[in-house]
């Protein structure tokens, strides 16, 4: 959403995909430069903050990690409610994880609309030998659901600073269209406003109640 | 004569057997051969008097009392150079009146806030007002006291303990209104006090915009006293707007930058919260409490879960891991104690750190969240805190929602919600258990430890728990110190019998020799100076000389 009078924007980037596709190396390499490194300073890699300046505008990016394992699969509403943009991780040598994020694309756009900047993303793109999702398929997957799809790599740093990027400058676009379609005072009391009733609710009822609220 | 015989094993008479007061009913032993009616009026009788002597003792003690503490103070009023002679009674006296002024004190800025010259222009109290007054109370006070005993300064002192809640404003009630016992209204009165104090200090470096800010929050506060019968929804709601419209006014009016805005609804939300705490935290109006305890109960039945089956990565073995972990565990219970849904958020988010550093410590590297969440489960597991769902509720309806959405404390926030919804829905299939085992576990027929043989349940105890394993560690060490105990007595004690042995042989010697050589003293024939007879000019032996002084 974005705050503080339209200057600086503060995003909320949910990190989703199954156990072992290398959320956590990918946010790391993003926010630390760093790759299974024994000197990483950070206590924990599962929320993680970065400070960017795009064309003259300042964003504050929040990166929530979550579990990806497949027991907490439905704690995911919790997680990505309010949230701006999604990174859907999977492993390019694991034809399962890409069945994962196609359930959590569906998911996403039931509950969050088309609100959500969704990004799908193939991991480990070094492991090129070993690959098991093809790019046509993925980048058609992507193509249909609206998304946008990028192959990195956390070990040989390919790939994560464009998909970072280009995640921030599409979810300052949606931002502004949103600023535009409403008016300018209403907008502020709005958005807090729905804030405010999807995180009031249980997370059972947040489920129909986050849709209703949030195309609104 | 034969119904004597029959009776002969009793050996009692049937008058024997009948009240000692001659009522005609049996009597019992217990009751000291009375009857029960009779027992009771001489019990309630006995009973009576001891009450009315233990009266009249403690009313002789404070009658002495009285008279030595008035004795002693008009010995001090009219011979004050002498209070130094007594300085205990001077000192009492003296901590006496620091007890009363702090009341006073108390009193006085209960006072400030509520009345409602304070409440009309907040800011025109001034500070020496307040101390002009106390200090006249003071004089007050000891004036009272010189001139009579410690009755008029008993009343003087109920007169302050009552005066307060005697002269609440209504606004008052309404807060604290939900308490029910005075000592804890008092506690709670002091904290809100402390709060409001901080309030203003704070708000004064703000100059203009702090008056603003202060009145409208005042006016808010009181409007909320109003609402009591709202919902916990429609209140949360009226929280919010007020949030939300004290933001933008600051934004928008006095064009605070976002980070000195953000900074001013923190004091904001800790005023008003609170103010407002007794009131909407878990209320009435909500199911708050039934789902409090259905959590609790949920816990309490899932007790069984293990590390291992829910696939924490943190190892207890670790010294400093188990630390972490009894950090985290005091700090998520910790949140329950605190008002400010802000504090509370801080206490998630030290629990958070903890859990970071025990999962650190163990898998030496960063944790991530696919590692959080199960430990933040473990931990809530482990810890069962107080009024869970109330806190969580609590702070989802009244924390500011710049916080609780995009901040560091949002996250950790989310992750406990998180656990929560996970320990409400958890079943067989998100442990990796097997149905039957799961249902086994619940309803108590089984226990996963306990399922091996009992030595290795024990090996597996002192394996899973680190503070077992110390125990057995404890008990040999101690067993070892006892064995070495009962040597050192045995040698002292073998020590001894030989000394005392050597004493005897020792005895023994000098007896023998003594015996060979016995003693004699050859009587002299002469006195020491017989051979210096030719000495005899020699001067007299020296006469020892007193000298006085």
């Amino acid at each position: 959403m974005a705050a503080a009078g339209g200057k600086t924007y503060s995003f909320k980037v949910v990190l989703l995909g199954e156990g072992c596709v290398g959320k956590t190396s990918l946010v790391l390499r993003y926010c630390e430069n760093k790759f299974n490194d024994k000197h990483i300073t950070t206590l924990q890699a599962s929320f993680l903050t970065k400070k960017l300046n795009i064309t003259g505008k300042r964003v504050n990016l929040a990166i929530w990690d979550t579990a990806g394992q497949e027991r907490f699969h439905a704690l995911g509403p919790i997680y990505y409610r309010d949230s701006n943009g999604a990174i859907l991780v999977y492993d390019v040598t694991d034809e399962d994880s890409f069945q994962k994020v196609k359930n959590w694309v569906k998911e996403l756009r039931k509950m969050l609309g088309n609100e959500i900047c969704l990004c799908i993303v193939g991991n480990k793109i070094d492991l090129e030998k070993e690959r098991h999702v093809s790019v046509e398929e993925a980048e058609g997957y992507a193509e249909s659901v609206g998304a946008k799809h990028y192959h990195t790599s956390a070990k040989l740093n390919k790939g994560i600073e464009e998909l970072f990027l280009d995640l921030c400058k599409r979810m300052m676009e949606t931002a502004q269209v949103e600023e535009r379609s409403r008016g300018n005072g209403a907008s502020q009391t709005s958005t807090a406003r729905r804030g405010v009733q999807i995180v009031d609710d249980e997370p059972q009822t947040a489920m129909p109640a986050g849709g209703c609220c949030t195309s609104g | 004569m034969s119904q004597r015989s029959e009776r002969r094993g009793i050996h009692v008479d049937q008058s024997e057997l009948l009240c000692k007061k001659g009522c005609g009913y049996y009597g019992n032993a217990a009751w000291q051969g009375l009857c029960s009616k009779c027992w009771r009026e001489e019990y309630q009788k006995a009973r009576q008097r001891q009450i009315q002597e233990d009266w009249a003792l403690a009313e002789k003690l404070q009658r002495e009392e009285e008279a030595a503490y008035v004795s002693s103070h008009s010995s001090s009023q009219t011979q004050p150079p002498q209070s130094h002679s007594q300085p205990s009674l001077a000192t009492f006296s003296k901590f006496e009146e620091k007890k009363t002024n702090e009341k006073t004190r108390k009193v006085t800025t209960v006072k400030k806030f509520f009345s409602p010259s304070s409440r009309t222009a907040p800011k025109k109290v001034p500070p020496e007002k307040e101390s002009e007054k106390r200090e006249k109370e003071k004089e007050e006070k000891l004036q009272g006291r010189r001139e009579s005993h410690g009755e008029t300064l008993l009343r003087d002192l109920k007169g302050i303990f009552t005066q307060p809640w005697d002269m609440g404003s209504p606004t008052e009630e309404s807060h604290e209104g939900k308490t029910p016992s005075p000592s804890i209204t008092r506690q709670s009165s002091i904290e809100t006090d402390r709060v409001s104090r901080d309030f203003l200090e704070f708000l004064k470096t703000l100059q203009k915009p702090g008056r603003e800010i202060h009145k409208q929050s005042r006016a808010f506060i009181e409007s909320m006293g109003n609402k009591k019968d709202l919902s916990a929804e429609e209140l949360s709601e009226c929280v919010q707007d007020f949030y939300q419209g004290m933001s933008d006014r600051l934004l928008n009016h006095f064009k605070g930058s976002s980070e000195k805005v953000d900074r001013v609804m923190d004091q904001v939300e800790k005023y008003i919260m609170t103010r407002l705490y007794k009131s909407v935290f878990c209320p009435e109006t909500s199911d708050d409490e039934k789902k409090d305890l259905a959590t609790q109960r949920r816990i309490r039945a899932l007790h069984w879960v293990t590390i291992q089956m829910l696939c924490v990565p943190v190892d207890e073995e670790i010294p400093e891991v188990s630390d972490s972990v009894v950090k985290a565990i005091t700090d998520i219970i910790e949140m329950d104690s605190k008002r400010v849904p802000r504090d509370k958020l801080a206490f998630i988010t030290s629990c958070s750190k903890h859990i970071f550093n025990a999962i650190r410590v163990t898998k030496n590297e960063p944790a991530s969240a696919d590692d959080f969440l199960p430990t933040l489960i473990y931990i809530v597991l482990k810890a069962n805190p107080p009024r869970l769902q109330s806190n969580i509720q609590y702070i989802t309806r009244f924390c500011n929602p710049s916080r609780l959405m995009t901040g560091e404390d949002g996250y950790y926030f989310t992750n406990l919600c998180c656990a929560v919804a996970f320990i409400e829905k958890l079943d067989a299939h998100s442990l990796n258990l097997s149905p039957e085992d799961f249902e086994r576990y619940m309803s108590g027929q089984a226990s996963p430890r306990r399922q091996d043989d009992p030595a290795a349940w024990l090996q597996s105890g002192s394996r899973v728990n680190p503070a077992l394993s110390q125990i057995h560690h404890n008990l040999s060490v101690l067993s070892n110190l006892e064995k070495r105990q009962q040597q050192v007595m045995e040698g002292a004690q073998s020590l001894q019998t030989e000394l005392a042995e050597w004493q005897d042989s020792v005895a023994r010697e000098v007896q023998e020799i003594l015996e060979r050589y016995p003693l004699e003293i050859k009587s002299r024939a002469s006195a020491i100076d017989a051979e210096n007879v030719e000495n005899d000019r020699l001067p007299p032996p020296l006469q020892p000389q007193v000298f006085a002084g």
